[in-house]
C-alpha cells in the first residue's frame, strides 16, 4: 500500500483539534498561574449537577415528542404537510432571546395561557420559572428538530422492507419493531448527545427562565470569568471541566450508537399499511394535536411583531441582512465542507481499511466540537488570530469559523450516511473503475450527495444566521448582523423594533429550513 | 480649449480632493453597540467632532461595557483604539489594571455630578442613578425605600440582572452592599422570594418589565424620560429610595498606544464640551455631566431626583466584588 497523501479527512480533524487546542493553551498561557485555577468550589459543583440534570430532562422530553412526532407524520399525509416540515426545521435557529421573549408571551405572567386560564375561571396563577420554564424552552427548540431529523431516517426504509410487511400482513405493533424501531434506535443515541450538550450548554435562557443563580449552567461560569473577572485561565479551566463531561458523554453514547442498518435509498411508500389502522389514527391525531398546541403558539408568538415590521425595514436592516447572510453562508461552507471530508474519512476506516473504531473516532468529532464552549474558544483563538491580521479584522475571521465549527455536527448528520449508502451501491463498480479521491467523489458519491449537501447547507446557514454568541465581542460598525441590530434597538428601549426584527430573523430561517427540508425530503 | 482645461482642472481638483480624504487622520473610538446605533448619540457626536477635528472619528463596537473591557483584554497593547468610551466605573480599577490606558492630564472641575472626581485616568461623560422603574398605572403606591422593598414580604415582584453578566446586576449588588453591610446576605434571603428572575443583561429584563412579567425592573432614573420624550407616555417612574441610589458614571479613557495622540487628548476635550453634552440625554438617556448651557430637556426636567447618591471606588470594588458576589449566590443559589 502506497501513501502519497494524508487523506483531506484526517487533516479536517487535525485542523479541528488543533484550533481547539490552541484556543484553549492561548488562552491558558494569558491568564498565567493564578491560584484559582485548581478550585472549583460548592457552587459550582451544584451548577453542574443542576446542568446535568435538566439537560437530560430536557434531552429526554425532547426525544419522546420529537419521535412521537416523527412517528405520527411518518404516517399521515395531510395538506400544508409540508410547511409543518419546516415550522419544524425552524425552532431549532430561533436567536434565543426570541425564543425568552416567545416563552414569556405564552407562559407568562399575563401571557396567553394566563388570559385563557382566568377567562375559565383559574385564579391561582402559575410561575413557569426553573425547571417549567427550562424545559419548555428546550424541548420546544429541540423535539421539532429531533422530529424533523428521525422523519428523514423513517423515510429512507426500503421500499422492498414495506413490501414484504406488506405481504406478510405485519400488525401495526410489528410495524413498528421491525421497520421503525431499528432507524429510531440508530438515531437516537447520536440525537440524544447532539441535544443533550445543546441543552448543558444553554445560557441565557437558564439564566431567564431558571429564575435565580441555582439555576445556572457552566457556560454562565465561563463567562463570567472572560468578561467580568478577566480571568482567562479560570475560563479555561471552567472549559476543560465542561469539555470532559461532554466528552464522557458523547463517548458513552458513541459507545451506545450503532450505525444505520446502511440503507437502499429507494423512498418508502407514499402510504404506510399502518396509516389505515384505527387506534394509529386516534394515537396520531392526538400527539399532532399536543404537538401542535405545544409548538406552534410559541413558534407564532414573534408574529407579535408583524405590526412593527415596516418601521424596521432601512438601510441598516439591509445592510446587517447581507452581513448576516454572507456571514451564515461562510460558516456553512466550512460546515459542510468539514463535514464532508470528516464523513469520508470515516467512510474509509470502516469500509476500506475494516476499522470501525477508528472510524467512530471521525464520527464521535464532531459532536465533540459541540461540547468547546464558544465564548472560550473564540477568545483563545482571538489571542492567536491577533498576531497574524488586525484585531479589527478578526471578528471576520472568527464569526464564519465559529459558527462553522458549531454546524460540523448537524452537516455530518445528514451527509455521512449518504456517503455511506453511496459506498454501498456503488463503491465495488467504483473500486472495479479504478474511482478514486476527487474523481469517485465527483462521479460516484455526487449524485447522491447533492441534495443532503444543499439540505445541510441551508441548516448551517440558518444556524449560524440567528447566532448572537460571538457577535457580541466583535461586532462593530462594520460587522453588524442581524441578531447584533436586535440587541442594538433592545439596548434602546426600541422593544417592538427589536421584536420585528426576531420576526425578521425567524422568517428567514423558516425559509432556509423550508429549502433544506425540501433538499433532504424530494426524492433521488 | 478651454473647455478642455476646465475639465482638466475639475479632475485634478476632484483628485486632489480625494486625496485630501484619504490623508485626513483617523480616531478610532471603541463603545458599546447602543451608543454608536440607530438611536444613539453616536451619529450626532460622530458629526459635530469631524466639524472641528479635521479628522475622521471610526467607531468600533462591542456589545456593552463588559465585552469592551474583555476585548482590550484579548488585545492589549495591540489594540486599535485610540479612545475607549463607555466603560462602567465600577469596571475602572480593571481597566486601568491592563495597562492600557493613558493619563487624560486634563484638568476636570465644574462637573455637575454628585461625587468629586480626581481620577487621572478616565474623565466621565454621562452619568445617572440606578432606579427601580415601575408602572404607576399598575402600581400606585411604591416602596419609598430599598428597605421596604426588601423587606415587605407582600411587595412588588422585581425582575433583576445577573451581577455576573450585566452591569445593572453588578450596581444592585453593590447598591445593597452599601445600604445592608454585613447584613446584605440576609437581605437577599429576604428579598428572594419576591424575585422573578435574574437576566442576563438589562435589555431582556426591561423587555419582561415592559410585558408585565414584574412590578418593577433594575435600570435606571432617567429610563421614563425615554417613555415621556418618544412614546409619550407619563405611567413609567422611577421609585425614588430615601437611602440614596447607587450612581452608574460612564467613562472614557485614551490609549497608550494611540498613534493620534493629539486627536484623542482634543476628544477627551470634546467629551465634556457642549456639543457632545448636549447629544448625551436623549441619546443616550443618561445625565450629562455638565449641564447644556440650554439646561436638560423637557422630559428630563420633571424626573424625580434622589437626594444621596451611593458610590464605592473603583478599588473597592475591586477588591471586593468577589466576596460580594459570592455573598449574594449564597443567599440567592438556593
Amino acid at each position: 500500500m502506497t501513501r502519497t497523501l494524508p487523506h483531506p479527512g484526517s487533516l479536517v480533524a487535525l485542523t479541528l483539534l488543533a484550533l481547539v487546542a490552541g484556543g484553549f493553551i492561548a488562552l491558558a498561557v494569558v491568564g498565567g498561574e493564578k491560584p484559582t485555577l485548581l478550585s472549583i468550589g460548592l457552587y459550582l459543583w451544584r451548577v453542574l449537577a443542576f446542568s446535568i440534570v435538566q439537560a437530560a430532562l430536557s434531552t429526554l422530553l425532547s426525544l419522546l415528542l420529537g419521535a412521537a412526532l416523527a412517528l405520527a407524520l411518518a404516517r399521515r399525509r395531510f395538506p400544508g404537510r409540508s410547511g409543518v416540515l419546516a415550522l419544524l426545521g425552524t425552532t431549532m435557529v430561533i436567536p434565543t432571546i426570541v425564543t425568552v421573549f416567545a416563552v414569556f408571551a405564552v407562559y407568562g405572567r399575563s401571557g396567553w395561557a394566563a388570559q385563557i386560564l382566568s377567562h375559565l375561571g383559574w385564579t391561582g396563577g402559575f410561575s413557569i420559572f426553573g425547571y417549567p420554564g427550562i424545559l419548555i424552552a428546550h424541548v420546544f427548540l429541540n423535539a421539532p428538530f429531533v422530529a424533523r431529523i428521525l422523519l428523514d431516517s423513517l423515510s429512507l426504509v426500503p421500499a422492498e422492507h414495506w413490501r414484504l410487511a406488506s405481504a406478510f400482513g405485519f400488525t401495526p405493533g410489528q410495524i413498528f419493531r421491525h421497520l421503525d424501531w431499528p432507524v429510531l434506535r440508530a438515531e437516537l443515541p447520536g440525537l440524544a448527545g447532539l441535544v443533550f450538550l445543546l441543552c448543558f450548554k444553554s445560557f441565557a435562557i437558564v439564566l431567564a427562565l431558571g429564575g435565580g443563580p441555582s439555576r445556572s449552567t457552566l457556560e454562565v461560569a465561563i463567562y463570567e470569568a472572560l468578561k467580568i473577572d478577566l480571568d482567562f485561565g479560570r475560563a479555561a479551566w471552567l472549559s476543560l471541566i465542561q469539555l470532559a463531561i461532554c466528552l464522557t458523554l458523547t463517548g458513552v453514547l458513541n459507545w451506545a450508537l450503532t450505525r444505520p442498518p446502511t440503507t437502499h435509498t429507494i423512498r418508502g411508500l407514499v402510504e404506510r399499511p399502518d396509516a389505515r389502522n384505527r387506534r394509529l389514527k386516534i394515537l396520531d391525531a392526538a400527539i399532532l394535536g399536543i404537538g401542535t398546541l405545544f409548538i406552534a403558539p410559541l413558534a407564532l408568538s414573534p408574529l407579535g411583531g408583524l405590526s412593527h415590521i415596516v418601521s424596521v425595514i432601512d438601510a441598516d436592516l439591509a445592510r446587517a441582512f447581507v452581513t448576516s447572510m454572507a456571514i451564515a453562508a461562510l460558516a456553512a461552507t466550512i460546515a459542510c465542507l468539514s463535514a464532508l471530508a470528516l464523513a469520508s474519512a470515516a467512510r474509509r476506516w470502516r469500509v476500506v481499511h475494516r476499522s470501525p473504531r477508528i472510524a467512530a473516532i471521525y464520527d464521535a468529532l464532531p459532536n465533540t466540537l459541540l461540547a468547546v464552549p464558544p465564548f472560550a474558544l473564540t477568545a483563545g483563538l482571538f489571542l492567536i488570530v491577533r498576531r497574524f491580521a488586525d484585531p479589527s479584522a478578526a471578528g471576520l475571521i472568527l464569526l464564519p469559523l465559529i459558527n462553522g465549527l458549531a454546524a460540523i455536527p448537524f452537516a455530518y448528520r445528514s451527509l455521512a450516511p449518504r456517503l455511506l449508502t453511496a459506498e454501498e451501491r456503488y463503491g465495488r463498480i467504483a473500486a472495479s473503475l479504478g474511482l478514486a479521491g476527487v474523481s469517485k467523489l465527483a462521479i460516484m458519491d455526487w449524485p447522491l450527495l447533492r441534495r443532503p449537501f444543499g439540505s445541510a447547507f441551508a441548516l448551517a446557514m440558518a444556524l449560524s444566521f440567528g447566532d448572537f454568541g460571538i457577535i457580541a465581542l466583535f461586532g462593530g460598525q462594520d460587522l453588524v448582523t442581524l441578531p447584533y441590530l436586535l440587541f442594538e434597538r433592545l439596548g434602546s428601549y426600541r422593544l417592538d423594533e427589536a421584536s420585528a426584527i426576531g420576526l425578521f430573523i425567524v422568517l428567514v430561517a423558516f425559509v432556509l429550513a423550508h429549502v433544506s427540508g425540501r433538499l433532504s425530503h424530494a426524492g433521488n | 480649449m478651454l473647455r478642455r482645461t476646465l475639465l482638466t482642472l475639475a479632475s485634478l481638483a476632484l483628485a486632489a480632493n480625494a486625496a485630501f480624504a484619504q490623508s485626513k487622520p483617523v480616531l478610532t473610538v471603541y463603545t458599546y453597540g447602543s451608543f454608536a446605533g440607530k438611536y444613539g448619540p453616536g451619529k450626532t457626536v460622530k458629526e459635530r467632532f469631524e466639524a472641528t477635528c479635521g479628522c475622521e472619528l471610526t467607531w468600533v463596537t462591542a456589545e456593552d461595557a463588559g465585552s469592551l473591557v474583555g476585548r482590550l483584554r484579548l488585545e492589549g497593547t495591540g489594540t486599535k483604539a485610540d479612545v475607549v468610551l463607555g466603560l462602567d466605573v465600577n469596571l475602572a480599577a480593571e481597566a486601568k489594571a491592563l495597562d492600557v490606558f493613558a493619563p487624560h492630564g486634563m484638568v476636570v472641575k465644574d462637573l455637575a455630578l454628585p461625587i468629586a472626581w480626581s481620577d487621572d485616568t478616565f474623565i466621565p461623560f454621562d452619568w445617572g442613578y440606578y432606579a427601580f422603574v415601575y408602572d404607576s398605572d399598575k402600581l400606585p403606591n411604591p416602596p419609598k425605600s430599598l428597605k421596604e422593598l426588601v423587606e415587605n414580604p407582600n411587595g412588588p415582584k422585581v425582575v433583576l440582572q445577573d451581577p455576573r453578566t450585566s452591569a445593572p446586576g453588578l450596581g444592585l449588588l453593590l447598591w445593597m452592599q452599601k445600604v445592608y453591610g454585613d447584613k446584605t446576605g440576609e437581605a437577599w434571603s429576604q428579598l428572594k422570594p419576591r424575585i422573578v428572575t435574574f437576566t442576563k443583561g438589562w435589555s431582556e429584563a426591561y423587555g419582561l418589565f415592559l410585558k408585565g412579567e414584574a412590578d418593577m425592573v433594575m435600570s435606571y432614573t432617567t429610563s421614563p424620560a425615554y417613555h415621556i420624550a418618544v412614546e409619550k407616555k407619563s405611567n413609567y417612574k422611577a421609585a425614588i429610595f430615601s437611602e440614596g441610589h447607587y450612581m452608574q458614571v460612564e467613562i472614557a479613557g485614551m490609549t497608550r498606544t494611540t498613534r493620534q495622540p493629539e486627536l484623542a487628548k482634543k476628544f477627551m476635550a470634546f467629551l465634556l464640551s457642549e456639543p457632545f453634552q448636549s447629544a448625551m440625554p436623549e441619546g443616550n438617556w443618561m445625565l450629562p455631566v455638565k449641564t447644556p448651557a440650554a439646561g436638560l430637556p423637557a422630559a428630563f426636567k420633571d424626573l424625580a431626583q434622589p437626594q444621596k447618591a451611593l458610590l464605592f471606588t473603583p478599588e473597592e470594588v475591586l477588591q471586593n466584588r468577589r466576596a460580594f458576589t459570592d455573598t449574594w449566590l449564597n443567599a440567592t443559589a438556593r
